[in-house]
């Protein structure tokens, strides 16, 4: 039977390796996370440019905290007495995590939806995802609720964050 | 310890060829059927992917006498999966593109047959430097096993090959090799994959038999003239005898 000392040394050396693993994330974290924060930011402009148009800007930007995918909105301008809205969307199922900016104009008394943009997709099924749903979608050949399309759950998830952000936006932000 | 004389460059070479991780052992088909719809994509999983079994062989091997044997699995999984969240970070940071492309199989990399398999039956029982070589050869024969398949997919899927500053996936310039409307895009897509490996698998065999073939029909041969070398010899003892 092994011996106390064996097991203490053995926790030991487990836990060592766990605080070296913890550490060198730690560092890879502080190395990189500006960087990844620039990349994120970069892609948001993108999508918006993508969505409104390359004159588009943000005039205000905050965050929201009551929704279950809407966290942050963007209200975009690309003439004076424009009002449009983007939101960033976040959700996950069991086929991994998307985020996605979600862009809104406005059109005689509502939002519409005008355009998606992939911030990040970590769906098992991301490449079909986007080439079969949300590409199309933005095509407006494919409509928001005709999900079959080989990634399924993926694009149900897509459905449900379009269709809260579209709630979202039409309530208002209490301006 | 006396070492084979050329035992290195065996090392480094069984990786690319007799015990190819993909071809010939069969191991990490999952990411090899799901990224391979580009050679860049290949190019970048196969970097990520040998950057990260290199590092956990060389901690694996460094810690081979500290790490006990209950604790061998555990132990192995935490460095295999800090080397994939480094990799995972870095990439996101310098090449956001590429983490976009290949998406969750970069975490995929930690439950990667190959990486956990090299530690046990390699890194644990060999010095840094002949882990280092293991891991090269492995790393750079799994690299390039997804190009191979990556190369048919995208030639019979896309008819065409994109060029471009890499692992931006922005094609500068494309090269059209199936005139357009004669592509098959089924290749692009998992069955596509799995025939385009099934086809590579087949070849390997064939081959493989062949070779095998040959040798038996070698040694068959050698044997009979043996046989006939050692008849030969008998008459003509039993000749002289007379």
């Amino acid at each position: 039977m092994p011996s106390k000392k064996h097991y203490i040394i053995t926790s030991i050396t487990l836990g060592a390796i766990a605080m070296a693993s913890a550490v060198l994330i730690g560092v890879t974290n502080l190395a990189t996370r500006n960087q990844i924060k620039k990349n994120e930011q970069n892609k948001i402009n993108a999508g918006i440019s993508e969505i409104f148009g390359k004159s588009a800007t943000i005039s205000k930007e905050f965050a929201i905290k009551e929704y279950k995918y809407s966290n942050y909105v963007y209200q975009v301008k690309q003439e004076e007495n424009d009002n449009n809205y983007a939101l960033r969307t976040t959700g996950s199922n069991m086929y991994g995590k998307v985020s996605l900016i979600v862009g809104f104009k406005y059109q005689e008394t509502e939002y519409v939806f005008s355009g998606l943009y992939v911030v990040s997709n970590e769906q098992t099924y991301a490449s079909t995802l986007v080439e079969n749903y949300i590409d199309p979608l933005n095509k407006k050949t494919r409509d928001l609720d005709d999900v079959s399309c080989g990634a399924t759950y993926g694009a149900k998830l897509v459905r449900d964050m379009v269709n809260e952000a579209k709630e979202v936006v039409n309530k208002g932000f209490g301006e | 310890m006396s070492r084979e004389k050329g035992y290195t460059k065996k090392n480094f070479l069984k990786g690319l060829f007799i015990e190819n991780p993909l071809f010939v052992s069969i191991l990490g088909t999952c990411p090899a059927l799901a990224t391979t719809k580009s050679v860049e994509a290949a190019i970048g999983m196969g970097i990520l992917f040998t950057v990260v079994l290199i590092c956990s062989n060389i901690l694996v091997s460094l810690l081979r006498k500290i790490i006990s044997e209950e604790i061998r699995t555990p132990a192995y999984i935490v460095i295999i999966a800090t080397f994939v969240t480094i990799v995972k970070m870095a990439t996101n940071a310098f090449l956001p593109e590429l983490y976009s492309t290949l998406g969750v199989f970069i975490s995929l990399i930690v439950v990667n047959c190959i990486v956990l398999g090299r530690a046990e039956a390699y890194a644990s029982k060999n010095n840094v430097f002949d882990s280092l070589i293991d891991a090269l050869g492995m790393g750079l024969g799994y690299t390039l096993a997804l190009i191979a398949m990556a190369f048919f997919r995208e030639l019979l899927g896309t008819g065409a090959f994109s060029f471009g500053k890499i692992f931006t996936f922005i094609p500068a310039f494309k090269l059209q090799i199936i005139p357009k409307g004669y592509e098959i895009s089924m290749f692009q897509n998992p069955a596509g994959a799995f025939i385009v490996f099934a086809i590579i698998l087949g070849v390997i065999a064939f081959i493989k038999n062949r070779k095998d073939e040959l040798k038996l029909n070698k040694a068959k041969q050698e044997r009979i003239r043996k046989e006939q070398e050692a008849k030969l010899a008998a008459a003509k003892e039993t000749g002289g005898n007379q």
